[in-house]
């Protein structure tokens, strides 16, 4: 009962709203609204009101339209980049040299011995047509040479290339065709014959041949993917021990005036170039085994890297020459993402669906290291064991040639397919924050031939403790790594477009083309709830009605033009005709016929516009 | 009727054009002040007191300039761009590489041509400074065994006479063949020492260029060092002798792909020279390139590192060297687009015998805005230089074609080292003997933004470039270097006949270094919608105004205000007229008054109750004998007769 009156008592309030129908409801919004629009509307003349009302709805759609281009503007994302350039104290980066070479010849050799051998006699068979066949073989081991031999494909006849395995007149025919032909590779040259490595799956059903234009290529490739092979099964801590040692490799060290030893560098086993040693990495030791032995260049490799994360040497290393002093002015070149849903990046590789392996070596995301990962993950699924370049996954084991024969013909399967490329690279993202080294390399020659002899015999005697001269100009380096005058250069993504700039960028519009504000948009909701009111009134009216059957209209006389109902919302004590309202028992005296010429006095009316009857009485005297 | 008349009849009736509803300017400022939505207005209107009035006068005013004056800044600043860096990880596309011999022939196939020109520059090497090449490699040695005359005039010496200047003696120089003193004209011009100050010797060499049959007006060269001067003067002689020489023979003359480049890899497959597209340059000899598009297709990176780049052994030959031409020994690297002209010779990275030269290399893309943003061209289609290169526009491009274009114009001949533009040769002797006078004229105009030519050609609005990061080391190493140039030996076969040496061989690797693709890019720092919200923001936080406040303003200030001037004059001249005739109808006046009144024409638009207020009685009206006091203004505004037709109307029930 309670709440049925105050429903009621609310309804009757929401009632006083302003009209009762909606032509007086649009009338009173119209003239009261702040929109600059709609007020012009109805205060003028029907040519003027059309064009008003055209106006004003061009302008609303307007408005509505650019709206949607701002915020469409907004939803999208944009960053814009600020870039700072100057001088700052910096974190020194990390260095990691290596030598080029990854071990040590002579503690290598007995590892390599059958493979040097196999080498000396493979090279002997291309340059030399004819050597003495019986010495020469006697004592080769063959099952390395049968997992991937080379062949010479004698293409001087285009139409049938004739494929020998350089070795095949020791029994092991794996071909043939080339088994019958009665050895034409022997005087064939480079124009003519292609060195190839044959390639099989484990029963030799399917074989490739990687060709190669230049043997010299040919060799090298054959010779690392053997030499691997055979380093894959030796354990990490032999291979360790048969890398540089750091007080071999680093002979003296200075960080600014501090004196510094091959002590304050971090040993880390890299596949490729042995043991590296990083300076300033603050992490303890850890290593990765395997190795692929090039040992062409003499010199060192060097790397600068953040701190935390891992030295891809191969990728982002420079060489050093040996016998020279190299000079390194590094630029640091920051890159700050903003993230999702800026730019698609991530911050610590959680979000990617690839396991990062170089996360058991304490280091950070970056996209190199889930680019290894996702080729790592790749190889051991589609050749069931691990590249040794890279880090394996636990319960996984490396590739060699005695436990899976065919891993040669898988590797280099996977490493030409496009497909695997392609899907890694759409499943890593870059990482957020990105540290990059510029480097301005410059280089002299040092030690100078004046100050060469006390330099040797000083770094001789330290290193070895003798007095003869252990060292040579071909055998060390000089590394200086300094900050260059403007050492940092700091790109740095930010919102461009954030919810102040769109807010105001509405409001200006919206100003701009109507006048309106947040609180006009109030407003014309509020109208649309009366809106609502109204239609329930007059809803519950006609059903009123219609259950008492009383059809009859309220009331009978044209419809108020605009103007009454103008004035009836100026003039607040203005009633053109009671009859309007439904509830017209709230106005008894209407009933009554009024007297003309004599309407009751209104003083809300004179208390409301002293300024305008004042004059309209002066203008109505002077006429 | 028609229809589309009826109709017209119709909008007539419905929408009656008729002036403004104001009778006088002032009302209609009232009015206007009263009634407009901008804050500020109102108030000069209601308030009282003359200061008060004049205040808020000043402020609607200064805040009137002030919506000027920002607005203008705002369209001012419209044509500004915002830059952007972007950094992506993506596949990338691969360079084209051009790679060079820096000895452009084989010296062994231009000897013959060069044989007077190589002996004129012995003898003047031992003349000047006491050079013979006793000693020197057994291959020259037939030549050089005789440096002396013979007897015979020279005739390259004759041409351009090499000149001894002595310090003591200004202004005159010694023929140093002839022997003779010359007097050599004020304009001489020392290369290089206009920029610093070197050190003068005692003795310095130079030659001097003149005009064909004026000898007065003789330009003169000297350098502050032999080598140099020797260098040049064999470079002026050496470029005539080439410029007669027909493209097919030259390109014989010069290295075969497959003797240049003995082996070659490219992200973890073998290529060969047929990879390579000739590129000949006329001062580098046969070039090649990598990658160009021949068949369509770019060859691309999906990995960083030198493992997947391209990997290459050169063979320098060192022995077929010009010993004049070229003093350093290697080869010449230029990394550039695909669809762009490799200018080698200005931005080439030169690369070592006996090393191995790691390139790394990081993408940056740029991309600029063009008119009206900025001055930069798309496809140098608007640019009124044409393009002699057959490579797609580039500023250098402009600049060598500009000059090139001139030097037909002026000089009539082509300068050897550029492209022919159509209908032209190149310079030799033979036809302009003083092309070379010409040219370094021309050259220095040049130089010194004399030609136009820097001012018309413009920047390209996209262009890619590559950080290089270089590095070397030995190679091959010591251990190596035995099996590895037997095999490489092999790998060259029947090209050449000899056992390579070290210093024959240079390795290349060019990779990327990461896939990381930097882009700068300018974009358009404001766009129409933003230019609109501030102009909102603007007229919104001075005045609380808005595009229909102008239009409001248009309306009142432009339309009514003039509409009401002229009704004025129109009635005045009414009146005056009336006045001149007599007084036929002395009711017309003011009548004109009525009928010109806005809210006499009731019959279809209402008067507003404002406008209502303003109106003076109505002639016809008759004004109750006991006006009832101020509320009867209402009535007043009912006075009309069709109005009160509706009102009784309403009324009657």
């Amino acid at each position: 009962m309670q709440v049925r009156k105050y429903l009621l008592k609310g309804l009757h309030r929401l009632q006083k709203g302003p009209g009762y129908t909606y032509k007086e409801l649009l009338v009173w919004y119209c003239n009261n609204t702040n929109t600059h629009g709609p007020k012009r509307i109805i205060c003028e003349g029907p040519k003027k009101k059309t064009m008003w009302f055209l106006i004003t709805l061009l302008f609303a759609s307007l408005v509505c339209w650019q709206w949607g281009v701002f915020i469409k503007t907004y939803l999208s994302w944009d960053v814009s980049v600020s870039l700072s350039l100057g001088f700052k104290t910096m974190d020194f980066p990390a260095v990691t040299v290596c030598n080029a070479s990854p071990f040590q010849y002579s503690k290598a050799k007995p590892l390599l011995k059958d493979l040097d051998a196999l080498m000396k006699a493979v090279l002997e068979r291309i340059l030399a047509p004819e050597p003495s066949r019986a010495n020469a073989t006697g004592a080769l081991n063959f099952t390395i040479w049968n997992q991937a031999p080379l062949v010479l494909i004698n293409e001087q006849d285009p139409r049938h290339p004739v494929v020998q395995d350089l070795f095949d007149l020791f029994g092991s025919n794996h071909n043939g065709s080339a088994g019958g032909s009665p050895v034409p590779g022997r005087t064939c040259t480079a124009p003519g014959c292609k060195l190839a490595m044959r390639l099989c799956t484990l029963n030799g059903t399917v074989c490739t041949f990687r060709n190669f234009t230049s043997a010299t290529r040919a060799v090298t490739e054959w010779y690392g993917l053997q030499a691997t092979n055979i380093f894959a099964q030796v354990p990490r801590q032999e291979l360790v021990q048969m890398g540089y040692p750091g007080e071999h490799m680093i002979l003296a060290c200075m960080f600014g005036t501090e004196p510094c030893s091959y002590r304050n560098f971090t040993r880390i086993f890299y596949p490729d170039y042995g043991n590296c040693y990083v300076f300033n990495w603050g992490m303890t030791e850890k290593a990765l085994p395997s190795a692929n032995p090039g040992a062409e260049f003499a010199g060192a490799r060097l790397v600068l890297h953040e701190q935390r994360t891992y030295p891809f040497i191969k990728e982002e290393g420079i060489y050093a020459m040996a016998g020279t002093e190299t000079s390194i002015g590094v630029l640091v070149d920051k890159l700050q993402r903003m993230g999702e849903p800026y730019s698609p990046c991530t911050m610590n590789g959680s979000d990617v669906a690839i396991r990062n392996l170089y996360r058991d070596y304490n280091t950070t995301y970056s996209i190199q290291a889930c680019l290894h990962s996702c080729f790592q993950d790749h190889m051991i699924r589609s050749c069931s064991c691990g590249h040794y370049t890279y880090p394996l996954p636990p319960g996984e084991r490396y590739c060699n040639n005695q436990d899976f024969p065919d891993w040669a013909y898988c590797y280099f399967d996977l490493r030409m397919s496009v497909v695997q490329r392609e899907t890694c690279i759409n499943m890593c993202k870059e990482s957020c924050n990105d540290t990059q080294y510029k480097m301005t390399i410059s280089m002299a020659d040092w030690p100078s031939e004046a100050s060469e002899d006390w330099i040797f015999h000083v770094l001789s005697q330290e290193r070895d403790q003798s007095t003869n001269i252990t060292l040579s100009r071909t055998g060390i380096v000089k590394l200086n790594i300094y900050f260059q005058e403007f050492n940092y250069r700091t790109i740095e993504e930010s919102a461009a477009n954030n919810i102040v700039w769109l807010l105001s960028n509405l409001g200006g519009q919206f100003g701009f083309w109507m006048g309106g504000s947040v609180l006009c948009l109030i407003e014309f909701g509020e109208i649309i709830i009366d809106f609502v009111w109204i239609t329930i009134i007059k809803l519950v009216a006609f059903s009123k009605g219609l259950r008492q059957k009383r059809a009859q209209a309220p009331y009978t006389g044209p419809p108020p033009t605009v103007a009454e109902l103008v004035e009836a919302h100026t003039n607040f004590g203005f009633q053109p005709d009671a009859n309007l309202s439904p509830h017209a028992e709230a106005h008894p005296e209407e009933q009554t016929p009024p007297i003309p010429g004599t309407p009751p006095p209104n003083y809300d009316s004179l208390r409301l516009q002293p300024l305008d009857t004042v004059q309209s009485d002066s203008e109505g005297d002077a006429a | 009727m028609a229809p589309g008349e009826k109709i017209k009849a119709k909008i007539k009736k419905n929408l009656p054009v008729r002036g403004p509803q104001a009778p006088t300017i002032k009302d209609l400022m009232h009015w206007y002040c009263m009634n407009t939505n901008t804050h500020g207005c109102r108030r000069i209107v209601v308030s009282r007191g003359r200061l008060r009035r004049l205040l808020w006068i000043l402020c609607t005013l200064t805040a009137v300039a002030l919506i000027i004056w920002q607005c203008a800044l705002l369209v001012f600043s419209f044509y500004t761009v915002s830059v952007s860096i972007k950094v992506h990880f993506q596949k990338l596309d691969f360079p084209a590489v051009t790679i060079c011999n820096i000895n452009p022939y084989k010296y062994s196939a231009v000897r013959d041509l060069l044989a007077d020109l190589d002996q004129e520059t012995r003898g003047a090497l031992k003349t000047l400074y006491g050079f013979s090449e006793v000693k020197s490699r057994k291959r020259r040695g037939a030549e050089s065994e005789n440096p002396a005359w013979g007897g015979i005039r020279p005739k390259f010496l004759n041409v351009i006479p090499l000149l001894v200047f002595n310090e003591k003696e200004k202004g005159k120089a010694r023929d140093f063949f002839t022997g003779r003193k010359r007097k050599v004209s004020g304009n001489i011009i020392h290369k290089a020492s206009n920029v610093m100050h070197i050190h003068e010797s005692k003795k310095t060499v130079g030659f001097q260029l003149c005009p064909s049959n004026d000898t007065t007006n003789c330009a003169t060269y000297t350098f502050s060092s032999g080598v140099n001067a020797i260098q040049e003067w064999y470079k002026l002689h050496y470029m005539n002798i080439m410029a007669q020489v027909p493209l097919e023979k030259k390109i014989n003359m010069s290295y075969s792909a497959e003797e240049l480049l003995v082996t070659c890899f490219f992200d973890g497959m073998s290529c060969n020279p047929r990879n390579f597209t000739l590129f000949h340059h006329p001062m580098y000899g046969n070039c090649y390139t990598f990658n160009n598009r021949e068949n369509e297709t770019t060859l691309s990176t999906s990995m960083g590192g030198s493992e997947y780049g391209l990997q290459v052994i050169l063979y320098i030959d060192e022995e077929e060297y010009n010993p004049f031409l070229v003093s350093s020994t290697g080869a010449k690297v230029l990394i550039h687009q695909q669809n762009e002209y490799p200018f080698i010779e200005d931005v080439g990275t030169e690369i070592e015998t006996a090393m191995s030269t790691s390139i790394g290399m990081h993408l940056t893309e740029s991309f600029k805005l063009s008119e009206p943003y900025s001055q930069c061209t798309e496809d140098g289609h608007d640019v009124p230089v044409e393009n002699i290169y057959n490579a797609a526009y580039s500023l250098q491009i402009c600049l060598y074609s500009c000059f090139q274009t001139k030097m037909v114009e002026k000089c009539g001949c082509a300068q050897y080292s550029q492209p022919l533009p159509p209908n032209a040769n190149y310079c030799n002797y033979q036809q302009n003997p003083n092309w070379m006078y010409c040219y370094y004229k021309l050259y220095q105009a040049f130089v010194q933004e004399e030609l136009d030519c820097q001012s018309v050609c413009r920047e390209t609005c996209r262009f890619k470039e590559w950080t290089l990061t270089t590095s070397l080391a030995q190679w091959p190493s010591e251990v190596s270097e035995k099996w590895l140039l037997r095999v490489l030996t092999w790998d060259q076969g029947q090209q050449i006949n000899k056992k390579l040496n070290k210093t024959d061989l240079a390795k290349l690797l060019i990779f990327y270094k990461d896939l990381n693709q930097r882009s700068i890019m300018e974009s358009p720092a404001n766009s129409i919608e933003v230019l609109l919200s501030n102009f909102g923001g603007q007229l919104g936080l001075w005045m609380s105004c808005s595009v229909v406040c102008v239009i409001e303003i248009i309306e009142v200030f432009f339309i009514d205000f003039f509409s009401i001037i002229a009704r004025r004059q129109w009635q005045k001249a009414k009146e005056w007229w009336a006045r001149n005739q007599g007084p036929p109808c002395p009711e017309a006046p003011p009548g004109q008054l009525g009928q010109d009144h806005p809210a006499l024409h009731v019959d279809e638009d209402l008067p507003t109750f404002t406008s209502a207020l303003q109106l003076p009685p109505a002639p016809g009206v008759q004004v109750p004998g006991t006006p009832p006091p101020r509320y009867n203004t209402l009535h007043l505004a009912r006075a009309f007769s069709s109005q009160l037709a509706d009102t009784q109307v309403l009324d009657e029930p």
